[in-house]
Formats: structure tokens, C-alpha cells, sequence
């Protein structure tokens, strides 16, 4: 199953305390969704194989917590993520101004420039909306990233975002093949060592 | 999705675990009874290595026993730190444990581990697939990030033996002692910055705990001094949080026969309810659990009948201390003079508390040595050796090139060589299985050999490899001038064996082993002779060429052998070294032997590294003292005489600033802190 598979990206799934980052992750894995959700605790864990343009990729999604005390630990998750999903809530505003630090956070910590961001507007099944969909839009032009409004419990969008995602991480040369390129480099310093070891002893001989 | 509710309670209130444990300390006491009862039958079929994970049942319980010890304040746990801290730590060791293992053999016991830590540390099982995520080496990245975190926190700054102690209790929590865990205890150590004495002392303080529990209450009518308090507090944690996890994972460090009395001291400090469950039979029998049967362990082992075509094989104590991790050391031959005894190269030594020394063939090893002596007195002219050495070196090794001196002799080596290569190899099948059956207890054994004793190591690490259950066992090996095959793809069995390190220490102008390789080496790979080209992270190959110009110099360069591959000597040894080298002092030995019937010569080492018991530190100072007062005397040993002076303050000096040491020199700061009584050992 696994040598069809083009390459392995890491996606992480960040955003303020409550906006749905676990439900988006669980709808798109799982096909899921459960209102009640716990809190993340420190981070979740899932892998996902999907087909993008023939593609096969498979996807290590970090879905981190974003509760404050656990605010600490996610600096961890950032390196070596090709794609960044961040996640606001548009039935509250409060998520959406505060991610102008989540991009700061992005920035500090990640080790590429690189990398693929898409900003996600959830909860679109609720009324009581707070955030139009053209102020996202025009925030993620600014940032230059990808948008794309969705809800989890609808399951509308979920798909496509991680989808076009994987799409442009896919079309980004050098952001996943330096990851196969780099284990191609790996393998031949072994076998330069090995050569370098028959050489030493030539040396002595000499 | 009923384990929310506590992730929540703990999201709202960092310190909330102590709440937590306030109100299990009102449950009452009926209750808790019932669940230490229930704990015992667990015990019952732990002992048959049924019931492993039983993290399961035992994670909540050293709570419970907190309220037991009255006007402390508890220590702080790894369950005390904050639940991002606590995600941190669980996260640093999950991504350890897929460094350390990442062979898909080891998996299951990767996930299993890193299951047991979650609900150890009290985390939601939400967080167990990442956790399995971590230990299957995704996430990597990451490590660095989670040991700043660990390290900024205020209860680990205070303190940053938590998670060392915490882990400690953790691995040892089912009664068992896994070398992979050991391994992990140590690299997590050094991920957080903790030095590894740290680690043995934590592990003495917990079998001391054992040894004292029967005096524990006259002590404790003592005003003892504050820095002892702190001791005893360390120990009444690491006994509270094992004894309480099972009432019985208490172990009987004096062997089972005395598994009732380190009941009755446990009683003491954990109330009636677990002194219970540690008296009981399944008590007791979990007790020999980790040291071996009936205490005895390896000592203990008399060979039956003759295995195959061997004809001596027992263990000798090199010292007498108990060790959570014991090292077993096994030499390659004897000679004449100093080094007539197995136990004589290894005099420096030091590496665990607890060492013994295999006696193997001695009948054959002997006619070695002597062989071995005689081709060196052949070849008296140095320059001849020399030369040899270089002629090695450079690598053209044909038969050719062998000098008719010594190919004239060649028949005096040939025949003990290779009766010994055969006996080597039987002896390292044997010893293989009685390491897998367990003798020596459940606990990490390490393994040093030089020549034919790296050999017998070799062939003990391929026979446990074609076993199934051969993990967890060994922790380091260290195979120096090995005679064995160097080919990578021989030693890549041993990966699934051992859990720490592969040490080769090799030779390349090791004439007398290219010698006696001399019809084969040229296709033969010798380990003793070049590195060993298997890349895991295990293996190091350490170049002694400077530190060993002949075969010969294994046993008498063992010190400065220990140093060059990072195997802790005992200090001040490389000045003293010679001075007291066994045999040396003769009129010393009636005395020693008194102390230790078994081997005059291993109590000197013995006294030297034990801890704080009477006898070792009235052993220590005599044994000091007499070799000062014969240095004074003017010892007729020339090599002795030129560094007394300056080595013994030094030593001195040591023993007492470590406060836990023998007191040779009377130091009244000391003097305090080595009355600790001793009990069981006599």
C-alpha cells in the first residue's frame, strides 16, 4: 500500500481554543462529527492517504490544542510541516483577530518559508455569523494564502480544504521532494563512507 | 468518552492532581484494604508473567498511599507537573523510545511502554494515538522543544530529579526491571540534563530503603540531621510509590528468606493494609522477582552436570553490594603472578555496585596465559616486537610475513588457542541461558570481556539471539580484543539482544591475535582487530591501539582500557591501582578473606565503592590505612611507592565530599553519616 504512495506531508491544524480544529480533523478522517468534542490535550495524531491528480500522498496530520496552558508545546509541531492549516471560527470574531499572532507564532517558529498556509472560516451551518466570508478572504490575500469557508458538522468544504492543500503543496517544487531528496543524499554518504573506509586501508598499505 | 471529565478538571486548575489526592486520602480505609487485596492476586499472576500491563490497575494507586505518611509533604511526581508538562515529558519519551528502538521487533513493547507512561502520568487516554505516533518515530522534530519545556518548569527547576525518580518507579513498577527501560531512564537523563550518578544513586536509595526498613523505627526516634531526613524522604517516596503499587513490588533485597522482615519494616511507613499484601506469599514471591531466585542469583549457580564440554563455570562476587543493574565481567586468561585470578584485570571496575566475575576453564585459560607468556619470552628482543606491531599495522598480514622466531613456536600457542576458542564459545551458549532464564533476577545485566571472554560474550549474545524472549535483557556489552568474526552481518543479530551499547575495542597492532588468526585473517574479519562496520546506533567501535600495544595489555591496561571506552573505574584507582592490585599485599589478605570467604581479593574493590554500610566503611578505612602505613613503611613495591603521597588526599578528599561515602580518615562531617545500620547482611 505504501509504494504507490508519492510522498508523506505534514500538515498541521492550528487556531484559538474552540474553533473546531479537532471536528475538521475527525470529519475529514473519520467522516465524523461529534458536538460534545473534548479539548485537545497537548496534540492529536492522524494519518490520512489520499489521491490528489493521480497523486497519492499520504498526510500526518498535527492537530494541536488550542487551549493557552497547552500553548507551550506547539512550537514542537511546527518543524518540518509542509502545509498549515489555520482555523478560525466565524461565528466569533475574537478568533479572527487573534490570528494575526497565529501567523506570528507561524512565522517564528517554522523552520521554511516555503510552506503552503490555508486559512479555514468554520462553523459556517450557524446563524449568528460574525466574520464575512470577504473579510477572510481579503485576509488570506494579504497573507498570501489559501481560503476556504467549511463546516465540520455539515461536512461542507472539509474535504476540498485539505485537498487543495495537498494540491498546492504537491505543485510547490522543492517543499516535499527535498524531503526524498534528502534521504537520497543520506543513503549515498553512507556508501561514501564505505568507500572512504576501503580507501583508509589502501593508505595504511601504501 | 468518560476520561473527559478529568481532563477538563485539571484544564481548569493546574495544580488540581492535589486535589485530587486530598479527597482519595478521606476514602476510607476499608476500601483501600480491598484494593491492595485485589492488587495481591494481580501479583500472583504478575509473577508468572502473565499480567504486564498492568499499569492498568496500578496507576492511581500511589495516590491512595500518599495520605499514609503523615506531616510530610509529598514529593513531587511526575504526576504533580502541569498537563502540558506532563504531555511533554510523555511526548520526550515516546520519541526516546523510537530512537532508542526503532526495530519493528521492538514495537510492541515501544506501544506497550508508552501506554503504561500515559496512564502512569494520570494523562487522558485521548492522547494515547499520538503518543503511539511519537514511539513510532513520528514527530521527532520536535524533541528539542519539549525538553525546553520540561526544563522551564518551576518543579522540575527546583528539583530536576523528578522525572528521573518518577521514571525510575515507573520502569521498576511491575517488579521488573527491563534493560531496554534502563537504557531509556538513562538517555531521557541526558536529554534533561540529569547527570547519570544521579540515576545509581536514586536506584541505592531505594534498595538502602530496603535494607534499613527493619530499623527504620529506632531510626526514626533518632533526631538524625536534616540532610538524612531529606534522604529518607527520597526513599520513603520511591517505597511508597513501588511497595503501594502492588504491596508487594517491595523487593527482598537480602532474598527471600528475609522478604518477611522487609515486610514488617514496610509496615511501618505504609500502614497495616500494605504490610499485608508484602507479607503475603505472592508478596514475597514478587520480591525475588527482580534479584533471582531465592536471593542467591548468580552466586548461587552451581553448575548441575557438565554442560556439553565445559568443566568449570561459577560466578564469582566482585563486590558485595546489591545493584538494581549488575555487570558481569569475564576474562580471557590467566597467567602467572598478578593475574592468576579471574578476578584480578578487573580490579578497576565500577561499573555498577553489584559485580561478578565469571570463572570459566580455568584449567585451559591457565595453559593459555602461560603459552601466551612463553611466545612473548621468545621473543624477548622488543624491537622485534616492535616491528611486528608495525608490520600489523600496515595490514599485510600473510603468513609470509611472520618472522621464523616465532612461527618456531607457533605449536606452543596453536593448541591451548584453539582448545580455548572451542571452550569459549560452549561457555557463552551456557551463560547465554541462565541470562535467559533469569538467575540473576529481573534486571539489566551488563556484559565485559577481553580475548576469549569478548569471545564468550559473542557466542552468549548469538545463542540468546535465536530466542524469542531474549529482549530487555542485556544492557551494555563490551567485547575488547575480541577473537571473533568482525563481519557486520554476524553482529546484526545482537541489535534485537542488547538494549544499550555494543563496544568494540580493538587493536590494530594487536600482532599476537593477527597471529594466531594467521591461516585465516586474511579473509577473516577479526573484531579485535578493526572496527565492526554495522551502523545502529548501538555499536561504537573504539580504537585502543594506542592504549593496548599487545594482546597481553588487555588485562594489565584494563584501567586506562575502562576509561578509553566510558566504563566508570573507581577513583583514585589509576594512582593506586597498582599499589593495591590484589596480591600485592599479602599480609592483608587473611583479614579481607574473613570478610568475603569466597575471594580475598574482591573485597578489596568491594570496600572501596560500597556505600554507607558499617562494615564496608570500617573495611575501607582499614584497608586505607594499611596501605598508607606500608606506603609510610616504605613498601617494597617500587610502583606503589611513587605516587602514595599525592593520591591518598586526594581520595580523602573525595570520600568525603561525596557525604556518602566511608569516613577513612575520620572526618566528623562524615563520620555521621555512615552509621546507617545494615541489617540482613548478617
Amino acid at each position: 500500500m505504501d509504494e504507490d504512495v508519492l510522498t508523506t506531508l505534514k500538515i498541521l491544524i492550528i487556531g484559538e481554543s474552540g474553533v473546531g480544529k479537532s471536528s475538521l480533523l475527525l470529519r475529514f478522517t473519520d467522516d465524523t462529527f461529534d458536538p460534545e468534542l473534548a479539548a485537545t490535550i497537548g496534540v492529536d495524531f492522524k494519518v490520512k492517504t489520499i489521491s490528489v491528480d493521480g497523486n497519492k500522498a499520504k498526510l500526518a496530520i498535527w492537530d494541536t490544542a488550542g487551549q493557552e496552558r497547552f500553548r507551550t508545546l506547539t512550537p514542537s509541531y511546527y518543524r518540518g510541516a509542509q502545509g498549515v492549516i489555520l482555523v478560525y471560527d466565524v461565528t466569533r470574531r475574537d478568533t479572527f483577530v487573534k490570528l494575526d499572532n497565529w501567523l506570528n507564532e507561524l512565522e517564528t517558529y517554522c523552520t521554511r518559508n516555503d510552506i503552503v498556509n490555508m486559512l479555514v472560516g468554520n462553523k459556517i451551518d450557524k446563524e449568528n455569523r460574525e466574520v464575512d466570508r470577504n473579510e477572510g478572504l481579503k485576509f488570506a490575500r494579504k497573507h498570501s494564502m489559501l481560503f476556504i469557508e467549511a463546516s465540520a458538522k455539515t461536512c461542507d468544504g472539509v474535504q476540498c480544504a485539505f485537498e487543495e492543500l495537498v494540491e498546492k503543496i504537491i505543485q510547490t517544487p522543492g517543499l516535499w521532494e527535498s524531503e526524498t531528496q534528502n534521504k537520497g543524499v543520506k543513503l549515498s554518504h553512507r556508501e561514501e563512507g564505505h568507500g572512504g573506509g576501503a580507501c583508509g586501508g589502501y593508505c595504511s598499505v601504501l | 468518552m468518560s476520561v473527559e471529565g478529568l481532563a477538563w478538571v485539571g484544564s481548569e486548575f493546574p495544580g488540581s492532581p492535589k486535589t485530587q489526592k486530598l479527597d482519595s486520602g478521606s476514602l476510607s480505609e476499608t476500601l483501600r484494604r480491598k484494593s491492595v487485596a485485589v492488587y495481591t492476586n494481580k501479583m500472583c499472576l504478575l509473577k508468572e508473567g502473565v499480567v504486564r500491563g498492568l499499569g492498568m490497575a496500578t496507576w492511581d494507586r500511589p495516590r491512595e498511599a500518599k495520605p499514609a505518611v503523615e506531616g510530610e509533604p509529598p514529593l513531587p511526581t511526575g504526576r504533580e507537573l502541569a498537563e502540558a508538562n506532563r504531555f511533554a515529558y510523555a511526548a520526550l519519551y515516546g520519541i526516546s523510545l523510537s530512537q532508542l528502538f526503532p526495530e519493528p521487533e521492538q514495537s510492541s513493547f515501544c506501544t506497550e511502554f508508552m501506554a503504561g507512561l500515559v496512564k502512569w502520568l494520570e494523562l487522558s487516554e485521548t492522547v494515547l494515538p499520538t503518543m503511539t505516533a511519537f514511539a513510532n518515530g513520528l514527530g521527532g522534530e520536535g524533541a528539542d522543544v519539549f525538553v525546553e519545556i520540561l526544563l522551564k518548569d518551576p518543579i522540575l527547576k527546583k528539583d530536576p530529579l523528578v522525572i528521573t525518580q518518577d521514571l525510575l518507579s515507573f520502569s521498576l513498577k511491575d517488579g521488573r526491571y527491563d534493560a531496554r527501560a534502563r537504557v531509556l531512564v538513562c538517555r531521557m537523563n541526558s536529554l534533561l540534563q540529569v547527570p547519570l550518578e544521579e540515576l545509581d544513586f536514586l536506584e541505592e536509595t531505594f534498595l538502602e530503603s530496603l535494607k534499613e526498613t527493619k530499623e527504620e523505627e529506632s531510626e526514626t526516634a533518632e533526631a538524625s540531621r536534616k540532610k538524612k531526613e531529606n534522604r529518607r524522604k527520597w526513599k520513603r517516596y520511591l517505597l511508597i510509590g513501588l511497595a503501594t503499587v502492588g504491596g508487594g513490588t517491595v523487593i527482598g533485597v537480602t532474598g527471600g528468606l528475609a522478604a518477611p522482615l522487609v515486610a514488617a519494616g514496610a509496615a511501618t511507613i505504609i500502614g497495616s493494609a500494605g504490610a499485608a499484601a508484602l507479607g503475603s506469599v505472592a508478596g514475597i514471591a514478587v520480591m525475588t522477582s527482580l534479584f533471582g531466585a531465592a536471593g542467591a542469583g548468580l552466586t548461587g549457580y552451581k553448575m548441575k552436570k557438565r554442560v556439553g564440554a565445559i568443566e568449570e563455570f561459577t560466578f564469582l562476587p566482585l563486590t558485595e553490594g546489591r545493584q538494581l543493574h549488575i555487570t558481569i565481567a569475564i576474562t580471557g586468561w590467566l597467567a602467572s603472578g598478578k593475574y592468576r585470578t579471574f578476578s584480578a584485570p578487573w580490579a578497576a571496575l565500577a561499573r555498577s555496585r553489584e559485580q561478578y566475575c565469571l570463572a570459566w576453564e580455568a584449567k585451559y585459560l591457565m595453559e593459555l596465559g602461560n603459552a601466551l607468556e612463553t611466545i612473548l619470552s621468545g621473543l624477548a628482543n622488543m624491537v622485534a616486537q616492535e616491528a611486528l606491531k608495525y608490520t600489523v599495522l600496515s595490514g599485510i598480514v600473510a603468513a609470509l610475513t611472520w618472522p621464523a622466531s616465532l612461527l618456531a613456536v607457533a605449536n606452543v600457542i596453536d593448541n591451548p588457542w584453539g582448545v580455548c576458542l572451542h571452550r569459549s564459545a560452549e561457555v557463552g551458549k551456557h551463560l547465554a541461558h541462565i541470562l535467559l532464564s533469569r538467575q540473576q533476577g529481573q534486571r539489566p545485566v551488563s556484559l565485559i570481556g577481553f580475548s576469549l571472554g569478548a569471545r564468550v560474550i559473542y557466542f552468549c549474545l548469538q545463542e540468546m539471539a535465536q530466542e524469542k524472549d531474549c529482549q530487555g535483557i542485556i544492557e551494555d556489552v563490551i567485547l575488547l580484543g575480541a577473537p571473533v568474526e568482525g563481519d557486520a552481518k554476524h553482529w546484526e543479530p545482537f541489535r534485537k539482544v542488547v538494549s544499550g551499547r555494543i563496544i568494540n575495542g580493538y587493536c590494530r597492532g594487536d600482532w599476537l591475535l593477527s597471529f594466531v588468526y594467521r591461516t585465516s585473517s586474511v579473509q577473516l574479519r577479526v573484531a579485535g582487530l578493526q572496527p565492526v562496520q554495522l551502523q545502529d546506533r548501538r555499536v561504537e567501535n573504539v580504537d585502543l591501539s594506542s592504549v593496548v600495544s599487545g594482546h597481553l595489555d588487555y588485562a594489565k591496561q584494563m584501567d586506562i582500557i575502562l576509561k578509553a571506552v566510558g566504563i566508570r573505574t573507581k577513583p583514585g584507582w589509576d594512582e593506586k591501582g597498582l599499589l593495591l592490585a590484589p596480591g600485592s599485599l599479602p599480609q592483608e589478605e587473611p583479614r579481607q578473606a574473613a570478610a568475603t570467604p569466597s575471594s580475598a581479593e574482591t573485597s578489596h574493590q568491594a570496600g572501596r565503592t560500597q556505600g554507607p554500610t558499617p562494615e564496608d566503611a570500617s573495611k575501607v578505612a582499614m584497608s586505607v590505612n594499611s596501605s598508607q602505613a606500608q606506603v609510610s613503611a616504605g613498601l617494597d613495591r617500587p610502583e606503589g611507592a611513587s605516587l602514595p603521597e599525592a593520591a591518598s588526599p586526594a581520595e580523602s578528599s573525595h570520600i568525603c565530599s561525596h557525604g556518602m561515602d566511608p569516613n577513612p580518615l575520620g572526618c566528623p562531617d562524615c563520620a555521621n553519616n555512615i552509621q546507617e545500620p545494615c541489617p540482613g547482611l548478617d
